[in-house]
Order: C-alpha cells, then structure tokens, then sequence
C-alpha cells in the first residue's frame, strides 16, 4: 500500500518513465548479461598475463598483450590475411549475389526453382565444405587438384599448398558458399523495392541501365547495408574451412585472426593474449560497420536526397 | 505344518540374500559411473567395445566420450582448470604430462601402482612406456595403456626392382629415396608431415632425432637453432624437395597415410598403431608389398627409436570412491588377459612384454618384433614432456613447413623459434 501511496505522490512524467524502464527492464537485463557483460570480460581478461596453465603467473600488465601483439610478425599478417580475405570475398560475393539476385528477380517457376538450388551451399556446414575441397584440390591424388598440377595449370603443390594462391582459393570456396546467402538478402531487398516507382521510371521513358543505377540501386541500399555487414562479420571471422583445409599454412599464407585467436585460447590457454586478439576482432568489425553506415548513409543523402 | 514355515521362509529369505551378497562383494563398484574423454584413435572403438565387460565384472559403468585431438584437450583442460569433475578417466597424450604434473591436474599413481605391483605385473611392462606415457620429473600422471612404436614402412617390391635393401641408416634412406622416386610414373621415394601446425612439427622432431638433433639440452632448455638441428632441417628440406609427392608439404597424417597405402610411396615412417591397415585391402593397395622394419638413425649414432602413445589418467578433482573405481578400470584394460582382448579387436596399442611373443598376437601382427626392438631400445623424448610443449611445438611446426614451400632458410627459421621458445620459460 505504501508503495502505491508513495508511487501515485510521483508527478505523471516521473511514473511514466518508470513504467517504460520497467517494461524494458528484462531486454535490458538480457543485453548486459549475455552481450556487454562478456564483452566487459574480455576487456578485462586482456589487461592481464593470464594462462590457465599457469594460473599462479596471473598479473595486471596493462595493454602490454596488444603491445606484444602488434609487435608480433606472424599477428600483423594474419591481420592482413583477415583484412584481403574480408575484403575479396565480400566484394566478389556482392558483385555476383546482386547479378544473381537481378537475374531471378522476375518470379517464375524456374527462378523459384534455381533459387531452392542455389541455396544447397549454404545449408552445407563450413567445415564439410572446407574437407570436401581439400579432398578435391590435392594434388596427388585428388579430383581436381590431380589434373591442375598435371596440366601445370596449379602449382606443384596444389591451389592450397602453394602460398600464392592458398588465400585466393579459400576465397573462392568462400564465394562458392556464401554468394546464394548474399543474393537471397538483395533478392528479398529487391522484391521490396515499390513496383509504382519502377512502373514510373519505365513509362518515363528510362533505359534499363538508368533504372538500375537512378532507381533500383539507391531503393535497394537497404538491402545492401545489411547483406554486405552481415557477410562482412562473418568473413572477418573465418575459421572452419581454413582449419580443416590449410591449417593457416602454407607458411603462414592462410592465417587468420580467428585461427590465431583460437590457437592462443585453446590449444595454448593463454586467455590474456586471446581476449587481446577476440578485442580486436571487434574493434575492427565496429570500424568496417561505421564505415559502411558512413557509406550507405552518403550514397542515400546523395541518391534519394534523405 | 505352521512350525516349518518359518523355516521354510528362512531358507528362502537366505536364498534370496545369499546371492545379492555375493552380487555385491563381485560387483564392488556397482552405481558408479565413469566418464572417460577419450582421443579418436584406433583404441577408442575398442574401448567403448569392451566397457561392459568392465561393467559386468565390477558394476562400474564407463561411459567412453571419443573426441578429436584438439577438443579432448580443450574439453579435459577446461574441465581440470574449472574443477567440473566432468570426466573421471582421461586419455593423456605422451607430450601433456609435464603440464598435467605442474598443476595437478591428475592423481600421481606412484603409490598405487607400488601398492599393486604384484597384480598389475609391472615388470612385464616397458619401462620405456611407463617412463614416458606418464611419468614426469618422479610422477606418475598417467598409467599407460597405449604404445605405440615409430617404425619404418617401406615397399619391397619397389626396393627389390631398384636393386636396394631397406635402409639401415638416415644417410641410406636419403639417398635411396632419392633413387627410387621417378616423378613421371607417379612414384616417390619418401613422404613426411610437412603441414603446418602438430603434423609437420611432430614428423620433422622424430627425423631430427634420427639424424642425431634434439629441441631441449640435457637441462631441459631450449637447443631449437642448434648446428645439428639446422643441418637436419636441410637434409629434411632437400628430402621433401627430391623425393616426396608435391602435395607434402601440405599433408597432415591422412595425407600421408593415403599416399603410403594408395602405392604411390616407397618410404615412410609411421606411428604401429597404422601398421595393421596396410594389411586389410579394404584400406590398402600395398598389402602384399608392404613391410616393416625398425626406423634407422644416423651412421655411428647409437638408434634413436622413438616411442609414443597414450596413458589412462585420472581426474584429481574425482570423488575418491570413483578414483578407486577408475584405477580398477586401469588395472582391469592392462591386465595381459584384457590387453591381449584389446588388440586382438584391433586397438593397435601394445604395452606388455608377453604380448610381442604372444601366439595369437604374432599371427594377426607380425611386425611385431620391429615393435618389441623399438621398445626395447627406444624413448619418447624426441619430442620433450615440458608445459613449454605445446607452444613449442606451434612454433616449429609453423618453421619447418616455411622451409619446407621455400619461404624461409633452415637457419634463419630455427633462430626465429629459439627467440620465441626462450621468451616461453
């Protein structure tokens, strides 16, 4: 009763807020128990020499894990490999997933059918993907990879064992897999797009080239900022295919963050370094994403005058 | 009438007891369960096989959990560090025990095995296996239950029309695996691990043994950039690059285990555990031309055989009751009776003396002697029992397949790991 008494005292305004903080109370509990609390964690983990193996060697050093890594050569470039792995594959995959996505556009029966098709990649787990290549790419004595060396059309040591173009055929697996996931989320932009505006643009007489670049491209931006950042975080955070196929060889040419992140925290439990690393992973994903908010917001103002 | 029926319930109340007592003195561990992390070897099919046999005989349950070799070790370790108790019995790799030994992670069975000795028959087992799959710095971490023997696989037939014997020396098998490779017929004299990561490291240790190298001094100190070591890098490198298949560099232990069976190798140094699939043809296109033979080590070195394999450990942070439990469990699978049961159902992983001259053994393996040699004379520390290992280990793995694709120089590449491993202690 008190409570009550003391809560119909409180000006309108002042209940009014408490009731909506009460009502999103529990989403808020949620985010910082399951999002920002390991977050947190994990920032706190980096500022320590922390081994799970030597747990009694736990001391405060500062950033002194991000200083000893960006101090370390073998960091730097599975950094870069991270970085022109994101980039390609994403790049390509957009190009081609939005050629995909015009070309079934048009809702017949045979476009319903291709895209069922198209998606059989993507249902198909990373690391089954990444063995099935390895399998197929050896160069004594698998499928593909037999023939490519024999022909000289692949390094002796096949497309994954030779470092000049073990990091361009992980791409290209990447692309294999995930250029239908790409399409299907500019697909489903594009069947969202207003069909009066593109009515409009076709009666006033465009060619379909302008309807492309003037119309459909600026409505689809949408579309395009969520594919490209969903795929982009993936990308960032490749591990499977790479661990099953390589293992970040050959001569550190396929190494990545996660791959290093995973060794450091795994296999070595050095939790401190790890976090470092994880940390990292996420400053640059925020990066990429502000970049692409920048990006998208830009090409709206300029196309649709938002 | 109504005097007897006391009795006569007496003697069926007796009748229905006597048994149960008997039961549960036979079955002292009945309502005990234990979970077992085991690695995905050829012994874990078999173990889980013959679990309730275990379970009939003592009432324990074992509940066998097989697992690759990286998520056994991240599993067991977070469950050591975290003190879950979520596994009783852990198979424990030759190479975990200093790190299982510096944190307790595990019961030191020095006393029990003491205590036991008469019935385990320990002088039956290798000391080399029990040295190695477990003791560490005077402990014992782990009883062991898996050997296995690096041995040399070669072909006979490709030996035999090249006019060669196998190679009883390091300086042999270069030079013949160099003869016997004809890129042009799809043959190669040789083939090693050289991925990067655990495969490559692993192979080029055991080489660099043989040809009279070693990673730690005798004070267990890093020696990665030694003179013998890089020389051992060089043989090692111009082996890979005259007379191994292409792909090498870039294979792990499938890799080269298919290259082997699929005829296309002379050569190879194997772990005996694989040694029983080049004789089933449902797995192998060299079972009638295969053979093996002890693993040769430099001229004038005394033999550098290498031992490895598993040992059984117990989780430190178990109830006592299932600690006892599972070191029945332990004395149970390495009983020669139980032993000689797991081999012959193809576990591949030898431990006593009385099984290389076993009938039934010898009938199904006759490479047998090779292995009882290598036991006899060889060691596991090729590759050193330190809490350094595993880092150590990453870091020439990640060197020797540098070389090896031509990336890096044998000298400047080991420097680069000694730099590293010395910052590890």
């Amino acid at each position: 009763m008190s409570t009550l008494r003391l809560a119909s005292r409180l000006p309108f305004e002042t209940r009014r807020k408490l009731f909506l903080l009460t009502l999103g109370a529990p989403a808020l509990v949620y985010v910082l128990a399951i999002g920002v609390g390991p977050v947190a964690q994990g920032v706190w983990y980096s500022l320590f020499d922390y081994s799970l193996i030597h747990p009694a060697r736990r001391h405060f050093v500062g950033l002194g894990n991000y200083a000893a890594l960006f101090a370390d050569a073998s960091f730097r470039n599975a950094l870069l490999n991270t970085i022109v792995f994101s980039g390609a594959a994403v790049a390509l995959e957009f190009a081609t997933g939005l050629g995909l996505a015009l070309l079934l556009w048009r809702d017949s029966r045979f476009n319903q059918i291709c895209l069922a098709l198209l998606l059989v990649p993507v249902t198909v787990t990373p690391i089954a993907v990444g063995l099935i290549f390895k399998g197929l790419l050896e160069p004594d004595f698998g499928m593909i990879g037999y023939w490519l060396a024999h022909w000289g059309w692949s390094d002796p040591r096949g497309l994954l064992g030779a470092t000049h173009t073990s990091l361009a055929t992980l791409v290209l697996i990447d692309i294999w897999e995930w250029t239908p996931l790409m399409a299907l989320i500019l697909l489903a932009g594009l069947k969202a797009l207003p069909v009066d505006v593109l009515e409009a643009a076709t009666a006033d007489g465009s060619t379909l080239l302008q309807r492309f670049w003037m119309v459909i491209l600026p409505l689809l931006l949408p579309a395009i900022f969520l594919a490209l950042v969903l795929r982009t975080m993936d990308a960032f955070r490749v591990f499977d295919s790479i661990y099953v196929t390589t293992g970040g060889g050959p001569a550190g040419a396929t190494d990545t963050l996660m791959m290093l992140a995973v060794k450091r925290g795994l296999q070595f439990f050095d939790i401190g370094a790890a976090s470092a690393i994880g940390n990292t992973m996420i400053l640059c994903l925020a990066l990429i994403a502000s970049l692409f908010v920048l990006l998208i917001r830009r090409a709206d103002r300029l196309a649709n005058g938002r | 009438m109504t005097k007897r029926k006391p009795a006569v319930g007496l003697l069926a109340l007796t009748a229905l007891l006597v048994p149960s007592g008997v039961f549960a003195q036979a079955k002292p561990y009945a309502g005990i369960t234990l979970a077992l992390a085991s690695q995905n070897d050829q012994f874990a099919p078999v173990l889980a096989k013959l679990a309730p046999q275990f379970e009939a005989a003592t009432g324990a349950i074992v509940k066998v959990d097989i697992m690759d070799y990286g998520t056994l070790l991240t599993k067991t370790t977070a469950d050591f560090v975290g003190h879950t108790k979520g596994y009783d019995l852990v198979t424990m790799d030759i190479v975990w025990s200093g790190a299982f030994a510096e944190n307790g992670y595990t019961v030191d069975l020095t006393n029990w095995i003491k205590r036991d000795a008469a019935e385990i028959d320990t002088g039956d087992i290798y000391p080399v296996l029990m040295q190695s799959l477990g003791g560490f710095a005077g402990k014992q971490m782990a009883f062991p239950f898996a050997g296995y023997a690096n041995v040399l696989a070669y072909r006979k037939d490709l030996y035999a029309a090249a006019s060669l014997t196998p190679p009883k020396t390091m300086e042999e098998l270069v030079t013949d695996a160099v003869k016997l490779t004809d890129p042009a017929k799809h043959t190669f004299g040789f083939v090693a691990n050289g991925k990067t990561g655990p495969a490559g490291a692993q192979d080029w240790m055991q080489y660099n043994s043989q040809m009279g190298g070693s990673i730690v001094d005798a004070a267990g100190k890093p020696v990665i950039n030694s003179a013998a070591n890089v020389e051992s890098l060089n043989v090692y490198k111009e082996l890979f690059a005259k007379a191994a298949p292409p792909g090498a560099a870039d294979y792990d232990w499938d890799g080269r285990e298919q290259s082997f069976r699929n005829g296309t190798v002379a050569t190879m140094e194997t772990w005996s555990v694989g040694a029983p699939g080049y004789y089933d043809p449902k797995q192998s296109k060299v079972v009638d031309t295969v053979a093996i033979e002890a693993a040769p080590s430099a001229k004038g070195l005394p033999p550098r055989y290498g031992v490895g394999g598993w040992g059984m450990a117990i989780n430190a942070d178990s109830d006592p009751k299932k600690q006892e439990a599972a070191w029945a469990f332990i004395k149970w699978l390495t009983s020669p009776e139980i032993h000689k049961q797991f081999n012959l159902e193809g576990a591949g992983s030898f431990l006593r003396r009385s099984e290389m001259t076993d009938k039934d053994l010898l009938a199904k393996f006759p490479f047998l002697p090779v292995i009882a040699t290598t036991f006899e004379n060889g060691n596991g520390d090729y590759r050193p029992r330190i809490p350094q290992y595993p880092e150590i280990q990453d870091l020439l793995g990640t060197a020797v397949n540098a070389v090896l694709v031509g990336s890096a120089d044998p000298k400047a590449a080991l420097d680069e790991v000694q730099a590293k491993a010395e910052k590890l202690f």
